[in-house]
């Protein structure tokens, strides 16, 4: 062959315009599946105050797989995976065979209900204002989600932004 | 001063110098008017002071909390110790690019010093061009996606959440960020020259003598860096292991595994002349990595625990990347023909043999790292689908390619240029391969199991005595003298290697993890160490409360793991406490806060073997690294070899000569 290192840059070249292309359309990654001791076990009791004064307790919501959601209004992720939320709840309302439940995770109760003013939450939203909760699931900061299956156990542990695809992905997974 | 008015305008002057002395240098080299070459080369001093500047500035608003700027609000604190608030600087987005301006222009100047006897050299010229725009890029992101100075708009807060709980745990934290950047901006110089040499069309052996210790400068703090992460990562996030080939890690194994291939090609280059393009290959194939590095831990692409924030500076760190690879590439392909070397290796079972295999495996072991980390992208684009690519690929399929390594080292270092016969290497392999295989004999007698770490242990043995043998003769040849130099202190950092190769292969295989529930008082044994809970207390430090349990391990020392959680974010955050042993370490964490009923807590116990080794062995290499810069005695590259290359570069000054 001649000039083979023209030929060999050649070659790299379109390789790594492929990369570069590759890297170039991906979105962030969004629900992130995390490690977590919880795995398999039985979730840790969560009961509280919601923000319309009534008790709720994640032990009331099994039959159903639950989202619990650790967020605060001052976190911009979880600013940003709200509306991902409310579809996700509103494409199981029908048969409710998923809810979401939120903590507040560092935030008052006045901020949260000011934050539900403005955006549709339909879900209840407990307050955490010792962080019991939120030291029991070991979350370290916001937004941290855990996938409950109906029968109480914690499947997958989620750092960051989700999404509502993402969730189904999940749910999709445990079915399979 | 205002800090932001301050650190804005060091910034702004720093992107401004490194563009007016790129712009001279290209002008002066263009127009062959060295008086501008020499010009441009006085804005590299401008740069390092805007560099200095900002940094200050911005050190000044960490440690005055001015909580005005927006980078101070969101990762000061009024509570965070004065060690954690200097080290904020690398611990966000913006920051951690000022920090980069710093170092790359602290490296410019080194550059510009080192060569000041050279300044009208084109060579020179061209490097420090290519380095000026390099700074020139990372001076614009600061200007614009990534400005540590932005001030906050509205009411300035009395007190900000600080860094990253996970930040602010361990001063370690203080130690590896800088150490990975000072690795990292260090690979733009041997980058800068091997642009310039094939720009010049001048591929002399005598730039590539000076740009060996560039490199191995910049080599010796990456390892040390990754070393010290994988040190923060056992001390701190309380899942006792060390490694776990998450993106980040990967980002900073690849321009290690790639700058090691050239530390040893380059040697084949100074005395045979051969490998010339593949050693640019090679410089370039590092910086590159290390700008796609970059984009994945800040870009948000890939899943981590290291990931920065998500921020837009990603797209241009990419389109910055695909500029390096096609200028390089572009380069190589223009002229990679004709400056190819004349001679080929006349024996496979040579010294340039074995470094070619040598440098075939680390491209391979480069190449599995660099596919299992962008694969679950590629996948992606393909199908939609996500998926991981975890622990086992890594695992089995850089394995092999380590023990081959390691055999490697033990074969290599005897093996004569050119040619080696039978003889030759039965006489200079047979002590050493006796002490591998007699290691290997008495751990399966000692009832070690597990085929890989038998292989670790009999190769390591074999490695680590074909460089005493090495040590040995040159110490009897010239005293302690003969350990310093390219040749034995490379055989230090293959000691170095083998210390960590032979603890990583055993506290992988042979660790044992177990949970107990234990009521104050309790004991529990685990693999023959007993644990006894004491009692549990609170504790109260300037930047946490802690929930400390007392641990007392085999009747002696009590250890103290912790759960502590931030009063801002109230986070919580186990703390590891370790007991280190020379043979085996106990490592404790504090699964669970003491329960209402009978106050008792779950206690996590991971006994891991030889741990402690790994970072004696990073030691080891970081000494080894330093004598290997010291110039040993040195044979002069052949003179045919180091020639001009005809008609390719237009007549000027001579070669710059390395000064010795």
């Amino acid at each position: 062959m001649k000039r083979p290192a023209l030929w060999i840059a050649a070659t790299v070249l379109l390789v790594a315009a492929a990369l570069t292309a590759v890297l170039a359309t991906r979105s962030p990654a969004v629900t992130k599946i995390a490690d977590s001791p919880l795995i398999g076990r039985i979730a840790p009791d969560v009961s509280g105050k919601a923000l319309d004064g009534a008790t709720v307790r994640l032990a009331d919501l099994r039959g159903s797989f639950v989202v619990l959601n650790f967020f605060a209004t001052w976190c911009i992720p979880c600013q940003r995976e709200h509306p991902e939320l409310v579809r996700f709840s509103q494409q199981h309302a029908a048969d409710g065979s998923a809810r979401v439940l939120q903590v507040i995770f560092d935030d008052t109760a006045a901020a949260a209900r000011d934050f539900g003013k403005t955006n549709q939450v339909d879900w209840p939203v407990v307050e955490d204002p010792d962080g019991q909760v939120a030291l029991d699931f070991g979350v370290r900061g916001p937004p941290e989600s855990f996938l409950i299956g109906p029968d109480g156990l914690v499947l997958f542990k989620i750092v960051g932004q989700v999404d509502a695809a993402g969730l189904n992905r999940l749910l999709n997974e445990v079915a399979r | 001063m205002n800090n932001a008015v301050l650190g804005q305008s060091a910034v702004i002057l720093g992107f401004l110098a490194a563009v007016s002395g790129a712009a001279a240098l290209a002008y002066g080299l263009q127009q062959r008017r060295p008086a501008v070459v020499r010009a441009g080369r006085t804005y590299v001093w401008l740069l390092l002071g805007a560099a200095l500047v900002a940094c200050l500035a911005m050190e000044r608003a960490l440690i005055t909390h001015d909580f005005s700027l927006k980078y101070v609000a969101e990762n000061g604190s009024r509570t965070t110790p004065l060690l954690y608030t200097i080290a904020s600087l690398w611990g966000a987005l913006a920051g951690s690019i000022l920090l980069w301006g710093l170092v790359l222009s602290g490296y410019l100047t080194a550059v510009t010093v080192r060569f000041r006897r050279h300044a009208d050299d084109p060579i020179v010229g061209w490097a420090l061009l290519v380095g000026l725009v390099v700074a020139a890029f990372f001076f614009g992101l600061m200007l614009g996606p990534a400005n540590p100075f932005r001030t906050v708009s509205g009411a300035v807060v009395g007190d900000g959440p600080g860094p990253n709980p996970l930040l602010q745990n361990h001063p370690l934290m203080a130690y590896h960020p800088p150490m990975l950047y000072l690795g990292y901006v260090g690979f733009t110089v041997p980058f800068a020259f091997a642009i310039a040499a094939l720009a010049t069309g001048r591929l002399g052996e005598g730039w590539l003598v000076e740009t060996r210790r560039w490199t191995l400068f910049a080599w010796g703090f990456l390892s040390v860096g990754i070393l010290l992460g994988a040190w923060w990562s056992y001390e701190v996030l309380g899942w006792g292991g060390f490694w776990a080939w998450d993106p980040v890690e990967n980002a900073s194994f690849l321009p290690w595994l790639t700058a090691t291939a050239y530390l040893h090609s380059v040697m084949v280059q100074e005395r045979r002349g051969m490998l010339r393009v593949w050693n640019l290959s090679l410089l370039i194939s590092t910086f590159s990595l290390t700008i796609l590095g970059t984009f994945l831990t800040r870009s948000g692409v890939l899943d981590s625990v290291h990931s920065f924030t998500e921020s837009s500076i990603g797209p241009l760190l990419l389109v910055f990347f695909g500029v390096v690879v096609a200028v390089g590439v572009g380069l190589i392909g223009w002229r990679g023909d004709e400056l190819r070397a004349p001679g080929s290796v006349d024996s496979p079972v040579s010294r340039e043999g074995a470094f070619l295999l040598n440098n075939l495996l680390f491209a391979a072991f480069a190449f599995v790292v660099l596919l299992g980390t962008v694969f679950p992208l590629v996948v992606e684009a393909v199908n939609g689908d996500r998926i991981s690519v975890g622990r086992p690929y890594f695992d089995r399929m850089t394995g092999p390619i380590g023990l081959a390594l390691l055999f490697m080292m033990a074969v290599a270092p005897a093996l004569p240029w050119r040619k080696a016969s039978g003889e030759l290497l039965r006489t200079r392999l047979q002590v050493p391969a006796w002490v591998g295989a007699l290691t290997l004999v008495g751990c399966v007698v000692a009832g070690v199991h597990g085929l890989t770490p038998l292989l670790a242990f009999g190769l390591g043995a074999f490695a680590a005595a074909a460089a005493v043998r090495q040590l040995v003769l040159a110490t009897r040849r010239q005293g302690v003298r003969g350990l310093l130099g390219r040749a034995n202190g490379g055989m230090v950092v293959h000691l170095g290697v083998v210390v960590i190769a032979v603890a990583f292969a055993a506290s992988t295989s042979y660790s044992h993890r177990s949970e107990v529930r234990l009521r104050p008082g309790q004991s529990a044994l685990v693999r023959g160490h007993r644990v006894t809970f004491l009692r549990v207390h609170e504790e109260k430090h300037g930047n946490r409360t802690s929930l400390v349990a007392s641990i007392r391990v085999d009747g002696g020392r009590v250890f103290a793991p912790a759960l502590s959680r931030f009063p801002f974010a109230s986070q919580s955050i186990g703390t590891p406490s370790v007991r280190t042993g020379l043979r085996e370490d106990v490592y404790l964490t504090l699964l669970s806060a003491p329960r209402a009923s009978d106050g008792s807590i779950v206690l996590g116990v991971l006994v891991r073997p030889l741990v402690v080794w790994l970072w004696i062995g990073g030691g080891v290499m970081a000494i080894g690294t330093l004598m290997a810069a010291v110039p040993g005695r040195r044979r002069l590259p052949t003179s045919p070899a180091s020639a001009p290359v005809p008609d390719a570069a237009p007549p000027r000054v001579p070669v710059a000569a390395p000064a010795p």
